[in-house]
């Protein structure tokens, strides 16, 4: 497996930032998403099968691998309007 | 609003169904010892979560984010024990509890046992708890003034409307003969448990710790959305999930077979003793 690339992803009162990220197929991908908001956020994405809760202020690291080729959407579940992607080509 | 009052609701879901089926499952059996003990469990861990949740505001205090999610993970993973553990007596027991035997007095629980049944309602609740207080804390710091009120009504009233749904849910049970009544939740909680093993499991790939195998092993999204109300419901009872990873899965289908094999053990033990006791109860 190739090593690990790491990308940042905030997240902010108007979405996140960037709204859409990419990664190379079969990557191990370490996202570091950071909560730039006020209130909890919750990380979350069917399509990548994860969630996470993170506070005002903090870093989260999620890790998503062996990735083939497509799009990948995440949001916030505590506030949806908050809608991004993690493209794999 | 609405969406308030939704996400309260699929926060606060699978707590109340744990919860429901313990209660159920305890006050069928007559062991209404248990009951008491299940509340407590919950109530402490409400409790709990309001404490944390408003602690953990104070930037100073917050452990690492990372941190805290091994931890949560290790906490699922020593729940998934306890209500192993707890599956495995309450089939023995049920077995005592066929026909008249039921209507003996309350059965006395030990309190291991007791203390077993509120770890788990504890744990239950506080995992979803806490997300639910900090989601509703969040509300209240985007509304810093009266506006929020309505808000924090909507997630008290999601709150609730999982309680609702669960109590409506529990109570179809009430029409199943006795036997059928304990085979169900007895299969309902093992699936509660498996599907707490693929969460916690789920943690740790999430984490970077283990290695999904392959992330993706099939998608059932085009029969059962994770959002939609069906999905959300079984996200929340057995921890149904469209994409599982070969890791979640490995996890799944090693621990069902190995329950259901320790069960079938308990009732081969237990036929011998049942005959004995029902000889010495005529």
């Amino acid at each position: 497996m190739a090593e690990d690339r790491t990308i940042p992803l905030a997240v902010e009162e108007a979405g996140f930032a960037p709204a859409e990220i990419e990664a190379p197929a079969g990557t191990r991908v370490r996202l570091e998403v950071t909560n730039r908001t006020p209130a909890a956020i919750e990380f979350e994405s069917f399509e990548l099968n994860r969630e996470r809760v993170i506070q005002p202020g903090q870093t989260a690291a999620v890790y998503v691998s062996g990735l083939g080729p497509g799009r990948y959407e995440f949001f916030d579940d505590f506030h949806q309007q908050r809608r991004g992607a993690l493209l794999v080509r | 609003m609405l969406e308030t009052l939704l996400i309260a609701w699929r926060e606060s879901l699978e707590a109340a169904l744990v919860v429901g089926v313990l209660l159920t499952y305890l006050a069928r059996s007559g062991q209404r010892s248990g009951v008491a003990y299940v509340w407590a469990g919950s109530l402490l861990a409400i409790l709990a979560a309001l404490a944390c949740g408003l602690v953990s505001n104070d930037a100073a205090s917050r452990l690492d984010p990372d941190l805290q999610e091994l931890v949560q993970a290790s906490i699922l993973f020593l729940a998934v024990a306890v209500l192993t553990w707890m599956i495995l007596w309450m089939h023995r027991n049920a077995a005592g509890l066929g026909g008249e035997l039921r209507r003996k007095a309350d059965q006395a629980l030990v309190t291991g046992r007791l203390m077993g049944l509120a770890a788990i309602a504890f744990v239950a609740v506080f995992r979803e708890g806490l997300e639910t207080v900090l989601f509703l804390w969040g509300v209240l710091v985007q509304h810093p003034d009266l506006t929020a009120l309505p808000f924090v009504a909507a997630g008290l009233a999601g709150a609730a409307l999982a309680v609702a749904t669960a109590w409506l849910f529990f109570r179809g049970f009430r029409f199943l003969s006795l036997p059928r009544f304990f085979r169900v939740t007895g299969v309902l909680l093992l699936l509660v448990a498996a599907g707490l093993l693929v969460s916690g499991v789920n943690k740790l790939i999430g984490l970077g710790y283990l290695s999904p195998i392959v992330a993706q092993v099939w998608s059932t999204a085009w029969l059962l959305r994770d959002d939609s109300p069906l999905g959300t419901f079984l996200a929340a009872l057995v921890g149904y999930r469209s994409r599982p990873s070969l890791a979640e899965l490995l996890a799944f289908v090693t621990y069902v077979p190995l329950m259901l094999w320790a069960l079938r053990r308990v009732d081969a033990s237990r036929r011998p003793a049942e005959r004995a006791s029902a000889r010495s109860a005529a």
